[in-house]
């Protein structure tokens, strides 16, 4: 079946290449031939003409012309970039085909390398390879391909600017199929006109484009803007000119602003998504159950492995296509495997723990030292989770709001887990027992709930959610053996400030906690500029200062419940 | 003299007594080197500080998750102090004050900063003289641990809440201890430690000093806090431990108590690092990690919480047994650790004090059933 859609496809594809290919690939040559000519104008003219042609082959060309590696042998055009020598001292250039790179084979059918002294030289003068490096920059900007057009278009509205690729980038600004690129080339556009010196009565135009670049919100223009204010030269261009520019700053800064705004409160909503998907896990195993399981971060990175070896999996036994789905299938693998390394330390060791809460502290670190041990041994101290292709992109939701899907992916991986939680232990007859055996073990053990069974249920669940944690955390993080100790301070942290056993409480303190880290982070009193770790400092205290007024969490728990 | 006493109080005046009279006359024999004795004195240093955490842990029921902090908190006062008197001569600064080596990593501190204008920062100062060192590394972490527990206890964050808010507070304080513009050397620590009260650091014979220092110590603080928790204070604290709420009732301030016992044990952990790093030569933010706070409550519970002695063998006993295995089969040491704690608390819940004493029973029956 592949291989039929495979040729349907190609073959209109190879059709038109191949009609391009005689037909053009003469007229290029020829055009190509009169670089020869002695007449400087006439050289220039054909740089222009090829370079309009957008033919991508013409890069390496242009590139080998501006070297001075482009000859005429027998009045055929030919590149020879490295010349090699015989026993007689003979210089001898191996000839290569302009278009193609391929060797140009002599009569003996081998690669044609006649002597250099029977070359003509074709190298250009100074003005020539001038007009070849920017041939090789329209050309890009003529390029079939949109995202090295998009390249090409934004770097010429920075100075020094190419006079040549006005008319280029005019036509673009009208007709280029991609949206985006129409308009970089119209703010490309503008920026050359408010970057070029006019005489004095002609400025009109020039401040206007100010103007129009505010209300395109360029950030592009910011710097070229403020650079010009900040200049003492800028005087003699008048107050009028001054005061519009000085409008388009601010109206350019107040959109950067907003950018910037938004760009921190999704960090935040990201960091936060983070934390609450590793708090998750806690929340149960610690907010209902009472465990704190210091081995937590290593249930987490029990997923992170798992999410490593199903990849190794994929990677060998099945056909480099499937490769992308690896992440799909590590998905149940990682909560699987986790849930049951903590159904086993649940099994081993928290079961005699659950009246000594502390002691279960010393207990699990002890295992966590285990676990992180024998990742090590078994897989070493470093290894690589590559992200799959269609969580490598970004999406530009507003103008210069651009968004990864990486961290889209956990913001939602993260609602998933907690609407998955919530129907678990508020909508089903499990959750039902769960919450019984949590609020009253005797009672429920005398209403008929296997509580033993339980308390192994809710541990293993509990841990299979930190092992999706560690699954999604292979996308923004190293996978080392020792990455839960990283993580499960501020996890318990989050666990404490949203109030022991709530939810609700584990969202809004992960989400606040989050978003408060990354708006503090940018922010500047004076000469000091907050910065991650003080950020970070900050935000533990304020938690800690939180803990003294409020000792129970956000969310404290009510009734005779308080006090146990 | 020791008929009274339970078992595992013989048993660390046993250990006592060997470090006053067994270890010299090894050392003496040549037997052991001094990097042994030296060794020893390093494990001495750190049953210091657990005796400290015993004491808030073990007789007042609060875990404490920043004795590691007050013990560096000590380590880096008497740590400015080593550094004041040692490192390349010659480096002095505009007012007069020799630049300590360490501080070299964190200079320039700003864009542009020259050599000329590089200082010895305000909070240094103190600690060039030796007595206010000493006073300083037991009173700052007395201090912040006064603090902490103050406004901790009185609004009265309990069990795992001030577990973990003690391990907060040690997380924001080694994220600030690693950043170099705090003039505190960042994650290289400080270093270049030369001299002590001017006697070389290099010298056996400092070094046997400084062991029989540490000792002596110890053995002042462990009379110090068996002395404390024989008291009706001692009482107290256990009744805050068992039964706060009632306490209360009762008319009691627990929460007084507690922030005592917490910055005596937060000095005593600081007493600790100052002992500690003169023998170590290093003193970096490294001990601020959670890993080390956990170790520290872990010496205490295998060793046994709430006898003191089980501080004192717990925290030699698994540093030997470490310091053992990582010579002989690292890889196999985390393993090791790992069982003994899960082992420890489930299987020993009293540590090993409480084995020693389980085998004082077993005779005291055996008599019994005799007569």
């Amino acid at each position: 079946m592949a291989v039929v859609i495979g040729w349907t496809f190609s073959q209109p594809v190879a059709a038109a290449d191949s009609s391009t290919d005689t037909s053009s690939d003469t007229a290029l040559l020829e055009q190509m031939a009169k670089l020869s000519s002695d007449d400087a104008a006439a050289r220039k003219q054909v740089l222009f003409d090829l370079a309009k042609s957008g033919d991508s082959r013409l890069e390496a060309f242009l590139e080998n012309y501006r070297t001075g590696s482009v000859y005429l042998w027998n009045g055929q055009i030919v590149v020879s970039t490295e010349t090699e020598e015989d026993e007689d001292f003979n210089e001898l250039a191996p000839l290569t085909h302009p278009l193609t790179g391929e060797p140009v084979l002599g009569a003996d059918g081998k690669q044609a390398k006649p002597d250099i002294l029977d070359l003509e030289d074709m190298s250009p003068d100074r003005a020539g390879r001038l007009a070849a490096r920017n041939a090789l920059f329209l050309l890009k900007l003529s390029s079939p391909n949109a995202e090295s057009r998009l390249v090409a278009v934004k770097k010429s509205g920075t100075p020094p600017f190419n006079t040549e690729a006005l008319p280029f980038l005019t036509d673009m600004a009208e007709n280029d199929p991609d949206k985006k690129i129409r308009l970089t080339a119209r703010e490309s556009l503008l920026l050359i006109r408010l970057g070029t010196d006019v005489p004095l009565g002609q400025a009109q135009e020039r401040w206007a484009a100010a103007g129009q670049l505010a209300g395109m919100k360029s950030l592009r223009a910011l710097p070229v803007l403020e650079e010009m204010l900040r200049d003492e030269g800028f005087v003699k261009h008048g107050q009028a000119a001054r005061e519009q520019c000085e409008k388009a700053v601010a109206s350019i800064n107040s959109h950067q602003s907003f950018v910037n705004w938004v760009g921190y409160v999704f960090q935040g909503l990201s960091l936060g998504s983070i934390l609450i998907i590793m708090a998750l896990g806690l929340a149960i195993t610690f907010g209902l159950m009472g465990v704190i399981n210091m081995a937590h971060g290593e249930l987490m990175m029990v997923g992170a492995f798992t999410t490593y070896v199903v990849q190794q999996l994929f990677v060998n036994y099945l056909p480099q296509g499937m490769f992308n789905w690896y992440y799909v299938a590590a998905l149940p693998s990682a909560f699987l495997a986790a849930a049951f390394v903590g159904w086993l330390l649940e099994l081993a060791v928290i079961r005699h723990l659950y009246r000594r809460p502390l002691e279960s502290l010393l207990a699990t670190w002890g295992v966590s030292i285990l676990l992180i041990q024998t990742a090590r041994l078994i897989f070493g101290d470093n290894i690589g989770v590559n992200s799959p292709t269609w969580l490598r992109g970004n999406v530009e939701v507003v103008q210069d709001v651009i968004l990864p899907f990486n961290r889209l992916f956990i913001i939602a991986l993260c609602a998933l887990c907690v609407a998955m939680i919530y129907t678990l232990i508020n909508r089903t007859k499990l959750g039902l027992r769960m919450r019984a055996t949590m609020q009253n073990r005797d009672m429920a053990d005398s209403l008929g709930v296997n509580t033993r069974r339980i308390d192994s249920y809710t541990f293993a669940f509990g841990s299979g959610l930190a092992g999706l944690a560690g699954y999604a955390l292979t996308l923004i993080g190293g996978v080392t053996p020792d990455m839960g100790q990283n993580y499960i301070v501020e996890s318990f942290l989050v666990v404490v400030t949203g109030g022991v056993g709530e939810l609700l409480g584990v969202i809004c303190s992960g989400l606040g906690l989050g978003v408060a880290t990354k708006v503090i982070e940018p922010m500047q009193f004076g000469d000091f500029t907050v910065e991650a770790i003080w950020a970070k400092v900050f935000v533990l205290a304020c938690v800690v200062a939180f803990i003294q007024f409020k000792p129970a969490g956000l969310f404290p728990p009510k009734g005779r419940l308080a006090d146990v | 003299m020791f008929s009274g006493k339970p078992n595992h109080e013989r048993c660390v005046w046993a250990l006592f007594l060997f470090g006053l009279i067994g270890v010299p006359s090894l050392y003496f024999s040549s037997t052991i080197s001094i990097d042994t004795v030296n060794m020893l004195g390093r494990y001495l240093a750190f049953a210091i500080a657990a005796i400290g955490l015993d004491l808030i842990w073990g007789y007042c029921g609060v875990l404490s998750l920043c004795q590691a902090l007050f013990f560096a908190l000590g380590g880096y006062a008497m740590g400015m102090y080593l550094a004041h008197h040692g490192g390349p001569p010659g480096s002095v600064d505009v007012n007069g004050w020799k630049i300590p080596g360490c501080l070299f990593v964190v200079y320039p501190a700003g864009v542009g900063e020259t050599e000329a204008q590089w200082t010895v920062p305000w909070f240094w100062k103190p600690f060039y003289s030796l007595t206010a060192t000493l006073a300083l590394g037991m009173l700052l972490p007395g201090l912040v641990a006064a603090f902490i527990g103050y406004f901790g206890f009185r609004s009265r964050v309990r069990g795992v809440y001030f577990a973990i808010l003690t391990q907060a507070i040690t997380v924001a304080a080694w994220l600030v201890f690693c950043k170099n513009d705090m003039k505190l050397c960042g994650t290289n620590g400080l270093t270049n430690f030369d001299t002590v009260a001017g006697y070389s650091l290099t010298d056996p014979g400092v070094k046997f000093s400084l062991y029989m220092l540490t000792l002596a110590c110890l053995i002042a603080v462990f009379c110090l806090c068996r002395f404390l928790v024989d008291t009706r204070l001692g009482r107290v604290l256990v009744a805050v431990r068992d039964d706060e709420t009632n306490l209360r009732f009762f008319g009691y301030k627990p929460y007084m108590f507690k922030v005592f016992v917490f910055a005596l044990a937060a000095a005593l952990g600081g007493l600790g690092g100052m002992l500690y790093t003169p023998q170590m030569g290093i003193i970096t933010p490294e001990y601020m990690t959670a890993k080390w706070s956990i170790l520290f409550v872990i010496w205490v519970a295998v060793g046994g919480r709430g006898t003191l002695s089980g501080a004192v063998i717990g925290a030699l006993g698994v540093n030997l047994v470490y310091n053992f295995l990582t010579t002989r089969a690292p890889e196999a040491w985390p393993f090791v650790q790992g069982l003994l704690f899960v082992g420890v608390v489930l299987l020993f819940p009293k540590g090993i004090a409480g084995l020693l004493d389980l085998i004082r029973f077993k005779r005291l029956a055996k008599r019994t059933a005799e007569a």
